[in-house]
């Protein structure tokens, strides 16, 4: 993949990422419900590919008072995957040269890596996720669950223990997809239904639509490693 | 400013890595801000079961769900020490889930408070132990909506 064309397609998915959590602001309270409308306003023409520096920047801004006004992330690590991938955007427009711009799209794809390959390793490095305890605990303890039906999950340590390494196995595995362009496309289809689990056992639909919006640079980042 | 931004552009991916005691939030209405609660009530229970269609549509848009967990993270918050920005923030979310209906209101209890119980695992037992109770708050007449 080009590096023009992947820069569009990721600006595209985080538009529309950026789009839904608009939204979801703009149901909510002031001021966040003004910094929502903006926030859409914004998506929307970074949909279109109007100004994509301008309109960045501006998402950017508009990060930074959200930021300020929680006191940090409104939705932990989702909020740092949106503003990771539209600074690094950012970025890659703004860059003196193409080695510049390389550097930061390829910290992008650096960081995408490391989301999974860290979450992987201190999961095998804690002796509850080995067992299947800790996810046992994150169904039946945790604030997680979206409903009192997916609680009942905790009841199977058998199938606690195979989900827990089922997802420790792809998270530290997925650094090595990067060896080969078809196996990277099979392990983002695989971490992209990944999110979607997460999304409909533990209700965070936000990491379902920003991680993706990741994907286009990691795969214009396998063809540019490959091609070294 | 630069202590809320480094953390977002050099990020930790340590999703769960461990499984600390966990917040539930009761809320309670009361007579005067002295009076003693006496029927503590969960702040957004969960459902039984989330049908195919509304999974789908909580996939789309999910602005209650994406608050609690906001709410939560407040008082997980509160469980490592006292800031007076996260139980009001915690407070003016739950009169805004009065003002809307969400919660029912007893008239002859004007006031509201909260409280946080940690919920952890000690060996195979689960137990629940309450953290903070905050301070009662009057509910004032419903605001326009989007400003509560």
């Amino acid at each position: 993949m080009l590096l023009e064309q992947a820069v569009r397609y990721s600006e595209i998915i985080l538009a529309l990422a950026y789009a839904q959590q608009s939204l979801e602001f703009i149901r909510g309270l002031q001021p966040e419900r003004t910094w929502g409308v903006i926030g859409l306003l914004l998506s929307f023409l970074l949909l279109i590919g109007f100004q994509p520096v301008l309109v960045e920047a501006g998402l950017l801004i508009v990060a930074c008072v959200l930021l300020y006004r929680f006191h940090g992330p409104y939705n932990g690590g989702s909020d740092c995957m949106s503003i990771l991938v539209l600074l690094c955007l950012f970025l890659s427009h703004i860059a003196p040269s193409a080695f510049w711009q390389q550097i930061a799209l390829g910290y992008l794809a650096f960081q995408l890596t490391f989301s999974y390959f860290q979450s992987g390793y201190i999961k095998i490095t804690n002796a509850e996720w080995r067992s299947g305890q800790a996810l046992t605990d994150v169904l039946a303890i945790t604030a997680y669950p979206v409903s009192e039906h997916a609680r009942h999950w905790a009841q199977s340590p058998r199938l606690m223990l195979v989900m827990s390494w089922a997802v420790i196995v792809f998270e530290l595995l997925f650094p090595l997809s990067l060896l080969n362009h078809y196996v990277l496309i099979a392990s983002l289809v695989i971490a992209s239904i990944f999110h979607l689990a997460n999304a409909c056992l533990f209700g965070l639909n936000r990491f379902f639509w920003i991680w993706p919006a990741a994907y286009p640079i990691i795969l214009w980042f396998q063809s540019r490693i490959v091609l070294t | 400013m630069l202590k809320l931004i480094l953390p977002v552009i050099f990020p930790s991916w340590r999703f769960f890595s461990s499984i600390g005691p966990s917040p539930r939030i009761h809320i309670a209405f009361l007579q005067n801000e002295n009076a003693e609660p006496d029927n503590w009530q969960a702040f957004r229970p969960l459902p039984a079961k989330i049908s195919l269609k509304n999974g789908l549509r909580r996939l789309l848009h999910n602005p209650e769900w994406n608050e609690t967990l906001f709410i939560n993270t407040c008082a997980e918050r509160l469980f490592e020490g006292y800031s007076v920005m996260r139980e009001q923030e915690i407070m003016r979310r739950i009169l805004a889930a009065i003002h809307c209906g969400e919660i029912k209101v007893d008239k002859a209890k004007p006031y509201v408070t909260y409280r946080i119980s940690a919920v952890m695992r000690e060996g195979q037992v689960i137990g629940q132990q309450v953290t903070f109770v905050a301070t009662p708050v009057l509910i004032s007449a419903p605001q326009q909506k989007g400003t509560a």
